[in-house]
């Protein structure tokens, strides 16, 4: 795999697996202090405590699939395959946290109205960007090809994202249904509460920071590994001097 | 990689001056991920010639073909086909196609087919240049059939016409000759000798006798390298029996 | 242009000559009203039939994939895809030649099977008629437009027509919504209610645009 496939972000996720690992591992016992001795919410009782987890991950989700569709209509406009391998990863990793927020979600909502699901907007909107990714992820491995892979991955992707806001006013119109409680809104978090939030966000994005590098660094192995792969199987190579495409 | 084909040494051609060049590639490449389909190719084919293009199973003849009609993007190096050397839109209105699949619907005559492909390629009169066509290759009686009852052969002459509605300056032919009976082979012969007078063909081929009879030029193509034969090189059947076979053919 | 008019005209020729997609839709669309009429408890509350423009759109909506499908099978045959990738057009001409086709077809299913539906369920069509016949052709377009895009990646997928409800399905949910809010309330009092009609008006908007401009990719080879 020669440099021209490689793209800056994979040289920037390089270096930067091991400052992330850091701070990551420096904001979680933070964290977890922070949200240890927060106050407990008079309404909902402890139970509240899961949103801790519950909304951070929801933001690094949304950003994951951000990332995806980028990465992919970067793709298409340089045609550098690094791109794709962001977005791929991205993908991969945003479906994780993705996960996180539709499973917290109910446990809270049970504890506190009695019900598993509730066909609220923001939880629903959620998992419609949950299933998304798996059909991203479903398309990405049954396409065959990794050029066509990419591209169609890519014009998903874009898609996806263009039907994020639209899917967000559609199900406000379904009557807008909403358990979400309105403290947690931005400016309205109760006092003692702010903290562990935002530090809790911070903690998310970090996290998926740092997967994403090192998931990218993994496909920049594989990637490599392929390429040599395919030189060797070539029976001129070596004739060549082998040389590398 | 020297240049082949050059006009001024064959007795065919009563030009003095030398024809432009219809195909000029540059260190063509084409890559699908890790897999190198085709290494870095230079190519250079005169006007009016016809280029046959030969090599075993995967050495990259189809995908050569695909960048030659702007289907597939090149990974590295420059293309330019019919003196345009902009975008791959621009080359694709001077090529016509021919692939092994005949890329016709079954659900509609002859007629209709080649209507359609005019006037996606923005033939102006499109029933007009089909019906040149459909006469040009005696295809009158079954003009009005459709195209999912014709036999290979009928198939294939339809295919062409469909490549040459837009009066492409190149025409490309892959794997032509297979599947055909004796008599629909040599049709096509005559088609293709025709057709090499006024343009210039490129087609692949299995069958080293009837692409060297055929062809002014070569090309050895194993592994996705290429390899210029002259005229001489393409007649001596065992010399290319052999480069097949020591590559593994 | 004429690339569209002439993508348009040889994809309803095709169609014409075997009528087959507009069959199969058609009859697809009945089945699953039908079968819904035995899946549901006997007695008519009013409130299953608050479900009916429901389950009207989810079966034009299933009806409408299985078109989709079928446009895209017909390229396959033959190799007829790379006809279509080797014209000197603007990609994005024969991308709206196929959607309005499959639109054209999906419209005569709504017509057929609406009809069908308002007998078989005793609904009052008279004054709703003209805004119902809006919102399904709203629906309809956002259907085809997206639908059109992403058939044409799912037909060169491993999974082939399997692929396009998966791909296809989160990405409508605001058409569905909006036509159903919409019919629901043309049909209650015969109002046409502007929030779901900008929804959809919007989202067939969204959609056309990311559609043409995204199908040169997927021509590509």
């Amino acid at each position: 795999m020669s440099e021209a496939g490689r793209a800056p972000v994979e040289r920037l996720a390089a270096r930067a697996v091991r400052p992330t690992g850091v701070l990551l591992a420096l904001a979680v016992p933070l964290w977890l202090a922070l949200v240890a001795y927060a106050p407990v919410d008079a309404v909902q009782g402890i139970v509240q405590k899961i949103l801790y987890v519950h909304v951070p991950c929801a933001f690094a989700a949304y950003l994951g699939f951000a990332c995806t569709a980028v990465g992919g209509a970067l793709y298409l406009w340089r045609r550098v395959e690094g791109w794709d391998r962001f977005a791929a990863s991205a993908a991969e990793v945003g479906v994780l946290f993705c996960a996180l927020v539709i499973a917290t979600g109910p446990i809270w909502a049970r504890a506190t109205w009695g019900r598993w699901w509730s066909w609220d907007v923001r939880l629903t909107l959620t998992l419609l960007l949950f299933l998304v990714y798996l059909s991203y992820l479903l398309l990405r491995s049954f396409t065959e090809g990794s050029e066509r892979t990419a591209r169609f991955a890519a014009v998903y992707g874009i898609a996806g994202l263009a039907i994020v806001p639209l899917n967000y006013f559609a199900i406000d119109l379904a009557g807008g249904r909403s358990i979400h409680p309105e403290n947690l809104q931005r400016g309205s978090l109760g006092a003692g509460m702010r903290a562990p939030f935002w530090v809790g966000v911070l903690t998310a994005l970090l996290a998926f920071a740092h997967l994403l590098a090192r998931r990218l660094e993994l496909a920049v192995l594989a990637a490599r590994e392929a390429a040599r792969e395919a030189s060797e199987a070539d029976p001129h190579a070596a004739r060549a001097g082998g040389s590398r495409p | 990689m020297s240049a082949i084909g050059s006009p001024r040494n064959d007795p065919r051609r009563a030009a003095p001056v030398p024809a432009p060049l219809a195909i000029e590639a540059r260190g063509l490449a084409k890559r699908f991920g890790p897999v190198v389909a085709l290494h870095p190719l230079d190519l250079a084919v005169a006007r009016g010639r016809a280029l046959a293009v030969l090599g075993p199973n995967g050495a990259g003849k189809t995908t050569l073909l695909r960048l030659l009609a702007g289907l597939a993007r090149p990974s590295a190096g420059t293309l330019a086909v019919g003196g345009e050397a902009g975008s791959r839109r621009a080359r694709r209105a001077r090529v016509g196609l021919v692939s092994h699949a005949t890329a016709l619907y079954p659900a509609l005559t002859a007629r209709e087919n080649l209507v359609f492909a005019a006037r996606l390629h923005g033939v102006p009169d499109a029933g007009l240049r089909a019906d040149a066509l459909l006469a040009r290759f005696e295809l009158d009686a079954v003009a009005h059939r459709r195209a999912g009852a014709y036999s290979r052969g009928t198939a294939q002459r339809v295919a062409i016409a469909r490549a040459l509605v837009h009066e492409p300056e190149v025409v490309l032919l892959d794997e032509p000759f297979t599947g055909l009976d004796a008599r629909a082979g040599a049709l096509l012969e005559g088609i293709v000798r025709e057709l090499a007078g006024r343009r210039t063909v490129v087609f692949t081929s299995h069958d080293l006798p009837r692409a060297a009879a055929l062809a002014d030029d070569g090309l050895l193509l194993v592994a996705g390298r290429g390899r210029p034969l002259d005229a001489a090189a393409l007649r001596d059947a065992d010399a290319l029996a052999r480069a097949l076979a020591e590559a593994g053919a | 242009m004429s690339v569209f008019l002439a993508v348009l005209w040889k994809d309803l020729l095709v169609e014409w000559r075997s009528r087959d997609r507009l069959a199969a839709m058609a009859v697809f669309a009945l089945l699953v009203v039908v079968m819904f009429q035995f899946a549901t408890p006997p007695g008519a509350s009013p409130e299953s039939r608050a479900h009916l423009p429901g389950l009207l759109w989810i079966a034009w909506l299933f009806a409408g994939i299985l078109g989709l499908n079928r446009a895209f099978a017909l390229e396959l045959e033959n190799d007829a895809w790379s006809g279509l990738a080797l014209a000197p057009a603007d990609r994005g001409w024969i991308y709206l030649g196929k959607a309005a086709a499959s639109l054209a077809v999906l419209l005569a299913v709504q017509l057929l099977s609406g009809v069908a539906f308002a007998l078989a369920f005793a609904v009052p069509l008279d004054a709703a008629a003209p805004g119902l016949a809006a919102v399904a052709g709203l629906g309809a377009l956002g259907i085809t437009a997206l639908g059109t895009l992403f058939a044409a990646v799912a037909a060169r997928t491993a999974y082939r027509e399997a692929m396009l409800p998966l791909l296809l399905l989160p990405l409508l949910v605001p058409i569905l919504l909006g036509a159903v809010r919409a019919s629901a309330a043309v049909l209650a009092d015969g109002t046409l209610p502007w929030p779901p009609l900008r929804l959809l008006l919007v989202t067939d908007a969204v959609f056309l645009i990311v559609s043409f401009l995204c199908f040169e990719y997927v021509l590509d080879e």
